[in-house]
């Protein structure tokens, strides 16, 4: 039997593609008779649009139409809600004259080339009546509310309380110590390095709509919804997508007012937004802040956690960040616990997913604030971790499919070198030479494990002995491609360069897409279901086709091995197998889907997190030299890509931690570093060295591959990391993100 | 982007005939195509300078001179620049990006716009960009504006890391006219803001930057460029230091102090620099010298934190270079 592949470091199937420019984005296709899209947007944070002067923009060479709320492209309005119809706003723009957040579209411009209509769209003149503008989440933190609906289908407060306690505080006052603080983040957006870009073409009343999407058939109900068209007449092209997290998840209004001017200029249409566009008409990160209070004995074990979270959420949007709910509620084991979840609600550009949503801000919390409490006890932080470390699901009463954080401290402190600490690191004296400051931190990540509702897939077997393996859902990047190639090769005993698969096409086999760390899983399983229907057909054709050398034999007494069907002392590969009945193809469908386990287990993909970094004592700059995680998410198919997947999560942790950051302008609501050179995330020169290291625990209570998430788990508990070797080094905690060189002086 | 005329000069005399009202010239293009793509700059006709014989590096018994042209990565990996300069090769290692220095020219890179944001965007007040329209950056995101040399008009800072270390050389700028050649100080070339933040420099209309000459100075050979930015590559300083010391047994004969990301200009530290001068290169002694650094500084809503990291930048860069 061949080598597996899964859990073997396999190339990426599409890398070549990638790196040679072969690989067509949704902004790399023209097509005959392309007209070009640019979005105007509004320079007033919230009132009436008054009045709109297109003259100039309307007489501009080569304008064919200047969209605005006086002269409208017809969406529908949206009926249900994102989860459903995946738009990720509630409202549709020019469908009337209301602004609701800055940079919001106001007008459309479509022209004969990308130049031509970025210049009319700059001569449009607008005239607004504002309205006072509610931006300033630190000023409206006190006028917080509980949000509508509930989390995680759990209340907004959650109090597991022991039972001589009647309140949180009453618990924790019960601990001889206590910490207590308050953590701060401003909003984050989720930049990809592919811009947000659509092209849209109709043919005989279909709608072809090329973007860039985490989820192919939610862009394609979000298009039938709005457009008015049925779902058969609508397909969404995904083939390759340059980086999502989150904020490619829902579909935003640009595609969908593309797809109208497409089809009220009876031409195909393609509009790119700029990176400044994207800030404002693509949803970012809530801000969040979070005050946390541990209650602990002096030995170190949690008597009570008390985690309130106030989010910000747009008027405009639905999703915010959930800190709280989605690290305190379960990560240590505590006889009393609490967490808390209020939004502030803001006229701002839509709030809305970005990778480790919730998990990100409240990891930073929470293991910050372990830290914190760890120098208090004078105990290391990592025994503190070990001495409350939860085995059941608190409140449920239910054990986890799999856990091994436990190993993941252990195997990362041998790997990182960890010493052990109990007191804080001796400061060199004033007058020293010594320009750097070195600090060690470790934090531990969560991240649940869940699978998508109805997964569906399809193998397909061809004569000439080559394999395809279809479903709707993206790869971002992620290298969801290679992994069903993979696992597809691997279950049909051939080589992966004989697998095709193909995804990011709304109309192969339904997918909900990449997100949620959960396209792996759900899709991993509906290609083995497929491929083991597969390979029954292919003994059934065996056996009872007239013109199979195996004819007359049970297909029970045939078997099927690396590619090849055996028995009765015949061997066939399936492609001989083919031509010899006459037969091109042969395929079989294949599902997966949520069960029980939901009930039996909690499921959780795990880390641990060690870093070294040093600070300039003169200048306060952060220097990260390296890093050591080790992660435990059950099987693991690709070591190659699930690495790149840990490293840019972690990545992603580290702009949370030093660099990112919407300065939101309180009174106007306009981003001030809305754009790529003043936003800034972290470049190569900011990577310390990587030692990503897996466990290898399948967790086959969860799915039969064992394989969970592991998308969004490198981004939990770093900004934590960092923060406490800031501290270790420099004897100063800050709270308060991005941790920048002025909170350092 | 506005549609505009395109001419190719090939001699410094047809770069200036044809360098017209509303004309800017066009060497690298970074800061320049930037700003028309952002509808900021938004010339009638593009004078594409690239094809002038302004190339090469020499150097002679007046010191070293960079024609205009130079891109910012050859300079960088010059040997007349790296030997005797370190300062000024810091400098340019420490600008933007390896492809942008590939493409950035000198003479651009001392002219190129500030990065405040709300110059940088047509819907916000700026003088600079529309005078009389007011300062948004005064009471809005201030972070990364100036602390010296700013006024009512405008806080903008000059960003370019090459020009701190220029100013702290003494460097001569060659400037080409319809009126014929000068040479102009670069610490004389920027102009404060004043109540024409939109005039940078003594620059006369159409007329081109043709050489930087770096005069010979004692202790050019003892100079550091400490950048300190939010990012450790491909970003604008926060506060940035070039210093060069002239040190004779011990005691410093000169010392030059220049400031990046605080002021309109290159802030040459005139205070910290006599503090120092004639005095025993001790460790204490610097970080007096730096205690001074940031002499007449005014902090805006958000960026007083500059001040301090002034000071720490310059005893930072005053100990890298032996004060002990
Ligand atoms: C993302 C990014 C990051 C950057 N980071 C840094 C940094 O960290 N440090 C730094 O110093 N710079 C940085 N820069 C700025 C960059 O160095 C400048 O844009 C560049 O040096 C300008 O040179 P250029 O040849 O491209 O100029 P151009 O864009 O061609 O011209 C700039 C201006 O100078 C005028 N001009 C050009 N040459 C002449 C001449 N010979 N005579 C008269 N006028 C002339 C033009 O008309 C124009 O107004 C960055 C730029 C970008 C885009």
């Amino acid at each position: 039997m061949a080598k597996p592949l899964i859990g073997t470091a396999t190339a990426r199937v599409d890398g070549t593609a990638k790196v040679t420019g072969r690989a067509d984005y949704a902004a790399d296709r023209t097509e005959p008779g392309l007209a070009h899209g640019h979005l105007v947007l509004s320079t007033a944070g919230r009132g009436t649009l008054r009045s709109m002067d297109v003259t100039a923009a309307e007489a501009a060479e080569g304008v064919l139409a200047v969209y605005s709320p006086f002269n409208p492209l017809k969406l529908h309005r949206i009926k249900t809600t994102p989860d459903v119809c995946f738009v990720g706003q509630f409202w549709l723009p020019l469908q009337d004259q209301e602004i609701r957040h800055y940079g919001q579209i106001i007008g459309l411009v479509v022209a004969e080339t990308f130049e031509q209509a970025r210049h009319a769209a700059s001569l449009i003149r607008a005239e607004y009546d504002l309205l006072p503008v509610r931006a300033d989440f630190a000023g409206r933190i006190a006028h917080a509310v509980p949000p509508p609906v509930a989390i995680n289908h759990e209340d907004p407060q959650v109090d597991l309380l022991a039972e001589e306690f009647g309140t949180v505080d009453e618990a924790l006052a019960a601990g001889p110590v206590q910490v207590r603080a308050t953590y701060t983040q401003p909003p984050e957006a989720p930049l990809a390095l592919e811009p947000h870009a659509c092209l849209a073409s109709w043919s005989e009343g279909v709608l072809t709509l090329r973007v860039g999407s985490q989820s192919p058939v939610g862009g394609a109900l979000a298009a039938a919804e709005t457009l008015g068209i049925g779902l058969d007449q609508v397909r969404v092209l995904s083939p390759y997508v340059g980086g999502a997290f989150g904020g490619k998840l829902y579909i935003w209004p640009h595609p969908l007012l593309t797809a109208a001017a497409a089809r009220e200029l009876g031409r195909p249409v393609r509009t790119v937004l700029t990176q400044e566009q994207v800030f404002t008409t693509v949803g970012h990160r809530s801000a969040v802040s979070q005050t946390l209070a541990l209650g602990a004995e002096r030995d170190g074990t949690l008597v009570a956690v008390k985690h309130d979270a106030v989010s910000s959420l747009s008027l405009s949007g639905v999703i915010y960040e959930t800190a709280a709910h989605t690290t305190s509620r379960y990560t240590y084991k505590s006889p009393s616990l609490h967490v808390g979840q209020r939004i502030v609600p803001l006229d701002s550009p839509p709030t809305t997913w970005v990778r480790a949503p919730g998990e990100a801000p409240g990891a930073f919390a929470l293991e910050s604030a372990m830290d914190e409490l760890a120098t208090e006890l004078a105990l290391d932080p990592v025994e503190l971790r070990m001495r409350n470390y939860a085995t059941v699901f608190p409140g449920r009463g239910v054990r986890w499919s799999g856990k091994h954080l436990d190993e993941c401290y252990r195997v990362g402190a041998e790997r990182f070198g960890w010493q052990p600490r109990t007191a804080p690191r001796p400061q060199p004296a004033e007058d020293s030479d010594q320009v750097w400051l070195t600090g060690t931190g470790m934090a531990g990540a969560t991240y649940p494990g869940n699978l998508l509702p109805t997964t569906l897939a399809n193998v397909r077997l061809r004569a000439d002995g080559t394999a395809t393996v279809a479903t709707a859902t993206s790869d971002p990047g992620t290298g969801m491609r290679t992994v069903l190639a993979m696992v597809c090769a691997d279950d049909l005993g051939i080589p992966v360069e004989r697998v095709e698969a193909l995804v990011g096409d709304s109309a192969l086999p339904l997918n909900y897409g990449a997100f949620a760390s959960m396209g792996t899983s759900s899709s991993a399983g509906a290609v083995r279901s497929a491929t083991t229907a597969l390979k029954q057909r292919l003994l059934d054709l065996a056996a009872g086709d007239a013109r199979s050398p195996f004819h007359g034999l049970a297909a029970e007494a045939l078997a099927y091995r690396d590619g090849r069907v055996v028995g009765g002392g015949h061997s066939l590969t399936f492609a001989e197998l083919l031509a010899a009945t006459g037969l091109s193809e042969l395929d079989s469908p294949g599902a997966s889907a949520p069960g029980a386990e939901r009930l039996r287990f909690a499921v959780h993909s795990f880390g641990a997190h060690f870093c070294e970094l040093r600070v300039n004592r003169w200048t306060g700059e952060v220097r990260l030299d390296r890093w050591t995680s080790v992660i435990d998410g059950g099987t693991i198919i690709n070591p190659r890509t699930a690495r790149a997947q840990i490293v840019g999560g972690i990545l992603f942790g580290i702009g949370q931690a030093l660099l990112e950051g919407i300065r939101v302008e309180p009174d106007t609501g306009r981003f001030a570093n809305g754009n790529l050179a003043d936003y800034l995330v972290p470049v190569h020169a900011d990577m310390p060295d990587f030692d990503i290291h897996f466990l290898d625990h399948p967790d086959t209570d969860f799915t039969p591959l064992g394989a969970r998430g592991i998308g969004e788990l490198g981004v939990v508990g770093t900004a934590a990391a960092i923060a406490n070797a800031v501290h270790d080094a420099t004897g100063r905690r800050v709270r308060d993100l991005p941790i920048t060189v002025d909170k350092l002086l | 982007m506005r549609p505009f005329d395109y001419a190719a000069p090939r001699t410094v005399e047809e770069a200036l005939a044809q360098h017209a009202d509303g004309a800017a010239y066009l060497a690298g293009g970074t800061s320049l195509v930037d700003l028309m793509k952002l509808d900021v700059a938004r010339p009638h006709r593009v004078v594409d300078v690239n094809s002038l014989p302004l190339h090469g590096v020499t150097t002679d018994e007046r010191g070293l001179h960079l024609s205009a042209l130079e891109r910012l990565g050859d300079l960088a990996r010059h040997p007349a620049v790296a030997d005797g300069h370190p300062v000024l090769r810091q400098a340019l290692l420490a600008s933007a990006s390896p492809q942008l220095r590939n493409m950035a020219t000198i003479g651009g890179n001392l002219l190129q716009r500030t990065r405040c944001g709300y110059f940088r965007d047509t819907a916000a007040a700026c003088n600079k960009r529309e005078p009389g329209s007011g300062c948004a950056a005064r009471t809005g995101d201030n972070r990364g504006h100036a602390v010296l040399g700013a006024g009512p008009s405008c806080v903008a800072t000059h960003p370019s890391d090459p020009a701190v270390a220029l100013s702290a050389l003494d460097a001569l700028l060659e400037l080409h006219g319809a009126d014929g050649v000068r040479e102009v100080p670069l610490n004389s070339f920027y102009r404060l803001p004043g109540e024409t933040p939109q005039t940078e420099t003594v620059l006369r209309p159409g007329e081109l930057i043709t050489r930087v000459t770096v005069p010979p100075l004692p202790g050019a050979d003892r100079s550091v460029y400490v950048k300190v930015r939010d990012r450790r590559s491909y970003e604008f300083a926060l506060v940035s230091a070039a210093v060069a010391v002239d040190l004779h047994d011990g005691e410093v004969r000169g010392v030059r102090i220049a400031l990046g990301g605080v002021a309109p200009r290159p802030w040459r530290a005139h205070a910290a620099e006599q503090a120092l001068t004639g005095r025993e290169f001790t460790r204490a002694n610097a970080l007096e010298a730096a205690a001074a650094a940031a002499d007449g500084a005014e902090p805006l809503s958000g960026n007083a934190f500059k001040i301090e990291l002034v000071r720490r930048t310059v005893g930072h860069a005053l100990t890298r270079l032996g004060g002990r």
